[in-house]
């Protein structure tokens, strides 16, 4: 197949040049994720081609549930129809141990370290070398709906809102002493949750991502304890240690004793939910605040909560651009994710269309300095720039980062099911660490 | 001319052997090869037996075997059974039959995806099931998300669109049964029970052999529904063979593992096989043992 494809693109290209047009066309191809992120990723790419005429750029979108596993089989066989390759952070290291995606040079490392907050150049690194271009960072925020809270007789948290101005100052102040526990989280949700005979018409609490890691790795965090060990080599003693335990016990308490959050939601019901007023509070992302603020809801925005005996600890990371070693258009496509990444009107066009906090250090103190940062939602925006330099913490680097992912996912999603806590959390650990073993053999 | 024939047989052979060569030999074959391979940080390695070792002392592999295992336990019998059953109620002359035939019929037509969708909508916490168990006051029954039921889902779902299937099987070899067998056992006073035990289900036990093993051979490798509905949870509880070994390789990348999980399922399922033909072939059909 591929071929006969260059077989017919020869001729294609011969046929062109005997015509008399002297510039051959580039196609890259992206390869994406469903939803916002290929919509934001096509502005981008609109406004590429509009300054690069020569090059054509191609998206195609997996949804959430195959991109993972699509995208994986597709590197590994060396598929040459894809250039560039949308990847989560903590797989970088996975990707670039296995040669799927090319170290992208000295040049590029210093125009990012020049242009990119460390962390997020570090998260793109494997073995000192870069591999990886962040298209942003992420913050996770609490959105409640005012209404549903005061009907029920709640004291609102403080936070943002539609109309609200906030200075830097201002968000210091909410991010150090405004946060609130899991503890009134879940008094609040008792109190808003409405259900009869076995079914629960307006909901408390959820997390936009149910059961995932990056979302609920603050739980245990927060109270002290890592998911694995430094070394990346075993779970044992960090995932089925006490803070785990506690983090877990909690959340299962979510489901199984208060019941104040519903058992399991896809990616985007959780939003959706809140958007048809059945829900009360969610942590979610930033990349909410559209949608919401147009449903017409009367929402605030407050910070990620913490355990009142714990820490704040908060979600960050994001999604990155890597190059497949089996493009056949590297220089091509290394230009195109330079423009995505690093150049003020790329990373301008993917801030306005997605909303997620940036990683580029002009980007960043803009929203710091830039009065159209006090009012909403540009002040959220703000928040998640405190967050990240104050809270956030990264997932953990080990190659067996997705059967990490997996597991905490189990164990997560099992425990909301009612399954033990201890159970759970020893069979991931177990899962884990067999995972270790094998990879690091 | 037996020369001949010989020669026209191989001939007419030749498109059934290639397609076993290409379609069974050949992936086999592959799976042990790479069975002792693993690739680690972008490297292909001959690591012999260890991608096997290493599944010796991995919990995971042994709770998903055990599983797999109580599972065709479960499902085969239940499955052949019900198509027996089936078998002759399909056969009775009593009015309205037809209307019977035709939803016995139902589910073949059916694909395994359509059907898994089907019955998904009908087994959710507010479904058609959970409904009707609602107008008895029962509360909602998490058929797919509880570990006490979710496997018994599956195995009712899968036998649902089963066996029908074998059940057409049955239906042909008991028609192939002599009439006159029955009708003398009629005639000396045999009870339809007695010539469903003594009879029937005697002369009926090539067909049923066949069909055991079919029928195994599709169960130990049932996948669909699995991967639709349950992704092997919750609490790994219908985490199959088959799903471990397409998650080790498809998802996680780790085809070493998945090949040498395949390999075992191969293996036990030949040994399987191997047990029923001993025990269903060696006993002769028996007549009435009187």
């Amino acid at each position: 197949m591929t071929q006969l494809r260059k077989v017919l693109g020869a001729c294609a290209i011969a046929a062109v040049s005997t015509t008399g047009v002297a510039k051959a066309e580039t196609t890259l191809t992206i390869q994406m994720l469903e939803g916002l992120d290929r919509m934001a990723m096509e502005a981008v790419a609109a406004a590429y081609m509009e300054d690069n005429p020569g090059t054509t750029v191609e998206i195609q979108a997996l949804p959430w549930g195959q991109f993972f596993q699509v995208t994986e089989l597709r590197l590994k066989s060396g598929d040459e129809d894809i250039d560039i390759v949308y990847t989560d952070a903590p797989l970088i290291a996975s990707y670039a141990a296995n040669g799927y995606i090319q170290k992208l040079g000295d040049d590029i490392a210093s125009e990012a370290e020049a242009a990119l907050v460390e962390a997020a150049v570090l998260a793109g690194s494997f073995e000192n070398e870069l591999f990886a271009l962040p298209m942003n960072s992420s913050a996770q925020v609490m959105f409640y709906n005012k209404d549903l809270l005061e009907a029920a007789g709640i004291a609102l948290p403080d936070g943002l809102a539609p109309g609200s101005t906030a200075s830097a100052a201002d968000i210091e102040a909410l991010g150090t002493s405004g946060r609130w526990t899991w503890r009134q989280v879940t008094d609040a949700a008792k109190a808003v949750t409405k259900s009869e005979g076995g079914r629960t018409s307006v909901w408390g609490f959820a997390f936009e991502q149910f059961g995932e890691l990056y979302q609920l790795q603050p739980l245990g965090t927060s109270l002290g304890s890592k998911i694995i060990s430094d070394n990346a080599m075993t779970a044992s003693g960090y995932f089925d240690g006490d803070a785990w335990t506690e983090a877990a016990n909690w959340w299962s308490a979510l489901f199984n004793e208060m019941e104040v959050s519903p058992r399991a939601l896809a990616f985007g019901e959780g939003t959706q939910l809140f958007t048809n007023g059945q829900l009360a509070m969610f942590v979610g992302g930033t990349w909410n605040i559209f949608g919401i603020a147009d449903s017409g809801i009367n929402f605030g925005i407050a910070p990620h909560p913490q355990f009142a005996q714990g820490e704040a600890v908060t979600p960050t990371g994001s999604w990155f651009l890597g190059i497949s070693s089996a493009s056949q258009n590297a220089e091509a496509a290394l230009d195109f994710a330079r423009y995505a990444t690093l150049s003020e009107k790329g990373t301008a066009v993917w801030f306005e269309n997605q909303n997620q906090l940036p990683t580029t250090l002009h980007l960043l103190d803009k929203i710091d300095s830039d009065a159209a940062f006090d009012t909403f939602p540009g002040n959220v925006m703000r928040l998640s720039a405190w967050e990240s330099r104050n809270t956030a913490e990264v997932r953990p680097l080990t190659v067996a980062y997705g059967q990490l992912q997996d597991a905490f996912r189990t164990a997560f999603v099992d425990i909301a099911n009612g399954t033990s806590v201890g159970e759970a959390l020893a069979t991931a650990v177990d899962a884990y660490d067999e995972a270790a073993r094998r990879l690091n053999r | 001319m037996r020369r001949q024939s010989a020669i026209l047989v191989g001939i007419a052979l030749i498109p059934a052997l290639l397609g076993l060569a290409v379609f069974r030999v050949y992936p086999i074959a592959l799976a042990v090869f790479e069975s002792f391979f693993t690739t680690l940080r972008g490297k292909r390695l001959f690591v012999s037996l260890e991608n096997y070792w290493f599944l010796v002392t991995d919990s995971g592999f042994w709770d998903s075997l055990w599983i797999t295992l109580w599972f065709n336990l479960i499902i085969n019998p239940l499955q052949v059974a019900l198509a027996l059953l089936l078998a002759i109620m399909f056969l009775q002359k009593v009015p309205f039959i037809g209307i019977f035939r035709f939803l016995f019929l139902i589910p073949i037509g059916v694909s395994l995806p359509v059907a898994v969708i089907i019955w998904r909508i009908v087994l959710l916490p507010e479904g058609l099931i959970n409904g009707l168990l609602g107008t008895v006051g029962i509360e909602p029954l998490r058929f797919l998300t509880s570990a006490d039921f979710a496997l018994y889902s599956i195995i009712a779902i899968a036998t649902w669109k089963g066996i029908s299937y074998w059940m057409i099987f049955i239906i042909a070899g008991i028609q192939n049964i002599a009439p006159e067998i029955h009708e003398a056992a009629r005639l000396e006073g045999a009870s339809a029970w007695q010539r469903l035990c003594l009879i029937t289900i005697p002369l009926l036990k090539p067909t049923l052999l066949f069909v055991l093993i079919a029928d195994v051979t599709i169960n130990f490798l049932l996948f669909a529904p699995i991967f639709m509905l349950t992704n092997g949870g919750p609490r790994g509880s219908t985490n199959v063979l088959m799903y471990e070994a397409y998650k080790s390789g498809f998802v996680f990348g780790d085809m070493g593992r998945a090949m040498a999980i395949i390999v075992i399922l191969v293996l036990i399922l030949l040994v399987v096989v191997a047990l029923q033909f001993r025990l269903l072939s060696d006993s002769r059909p028996g007549l009435a043992k009187t």
